[in-house]
């Protein structure tokens, strides 16, 4: 592992630690909903980084279509990787919101929904590489479907505006400033911040391991 | 609405565990490749038989000075 590496992760462990310390002790407690809302600063930024991850996964597999060029494969495959980590964060942590909040910790939500296909979608993604023994193609089946999943990403995101849904709408994603106290957005984008961090370094660490898994299978 | 604290620390557990899992995981898979890497590569003071065997067909055989 590279020192800027290392950086990177020591960087992400801090931020995290203070994203934490905003979330549970800074930020007042929420009037309506009370403490449960403190689960938002995991389950939005979890979110957004995932949205994050699948945008790459589409522009490395658009590159590597193109170009043909091994390393924009990788960071495709690196990418949609760590994006399945935090999908399932996002769903598992709005679940258990979804319990003391809305009675129940599943609903076939629009949102709900939208969100577990694409955390299939992905996952699917992931079993095609570990199944196609033939690295180049592959690669191209893969990229194909990386740039066919990501039309579920706005899909996802305008669910709540397009179906009548459980669900609020974005605070953050969304024209305007956000209707938050500002302690809230500081909070939220601290641990938004966290998790860019966390998600840079799962990343390059990825990268660098699927370099060497070549190397040694070469 | 009560604290229900009790779910926003499940949250945050469940997220630093599986996030804890995936980090470790990479570690795993970082260890391995370094093992694997250093039983595959050839070693630098003994010449692998087939480069060996190669270079004495080249020659015909004869030992180099």
């Amino acid at each position: 592992m590279s020192g800027l590496q290392r950086g990177l992760g020591w960087l992400a462990v801090a931020s995290l630690t203070a994203g934490i310390v905003m979330a549970l002790g800074v930020a007042p407690r929420e009037a309506t909903q009370g403490n449960v809302q403190r689960i938002m600063y995991v389950h939005v930024p979890a979110i957004l980084i995932a949205y994050l991850a699948f945008a790459v996964v589409l522009v490395a597999s658009v590159i590597y279509l193109w170009r043909r060029a091994a390393g924009a494969d990788r960071l495709a495959h690196a990418s949609a990787e760590v994006g399945v980590v935090f999908t399932g964060i996002n769903i598992a942590t709005g679940s258990i919101w979804g319990k003391p909040t809305w009675g129940t910790w599943w609903t076939w939500d629009a949102r709900l929904t939208s969100a577990s296909i694409m955390f299939v979608i992905y996952l699917g993604y992931l079993l095609l590489r570990a199944m196609i023994e033939d690295r180049e193609r592959g690669a191209r089946f893969a990229a194909v479907l990386g740039i066919v999943a990501a039309l579920d990403i706005p899909l996802v995101h305008f669910s709540v505006y397009w179906w009548r849904t459980l669900h609020q709408p974005s605070t953050l994603l969304r024209p305007g400033p956000a209707p938050m106290d500002p302690t809230f957005v500081v909070a939220l984008t601290i641990n938004l911040v966290a998790f860019a961090l966390l998600y840079a370094y799962f990343l390059a660490r990825r990268v660098r391991l699927l370099e060497r898994e070549e190397q040694v299978l070469a | 609405m009560p604290d229900n604290w009790s779910f926003v620390f499940a949250a945050y557990a469940l997220a630093a565990l599986v996030l804890g899992a995936y980090w470790r995981r990479l570690g795993r898979r970082e260890r391995e490749l370094t093992s694997k890497g250093a039983s595959t590569a050839p070693s630098e003071t003994s010449p692998r038989k087939d480069c060996a065997g190669k270079a004495g067909a080249r020659t015909g055989g004869a030992s180099r000075p």
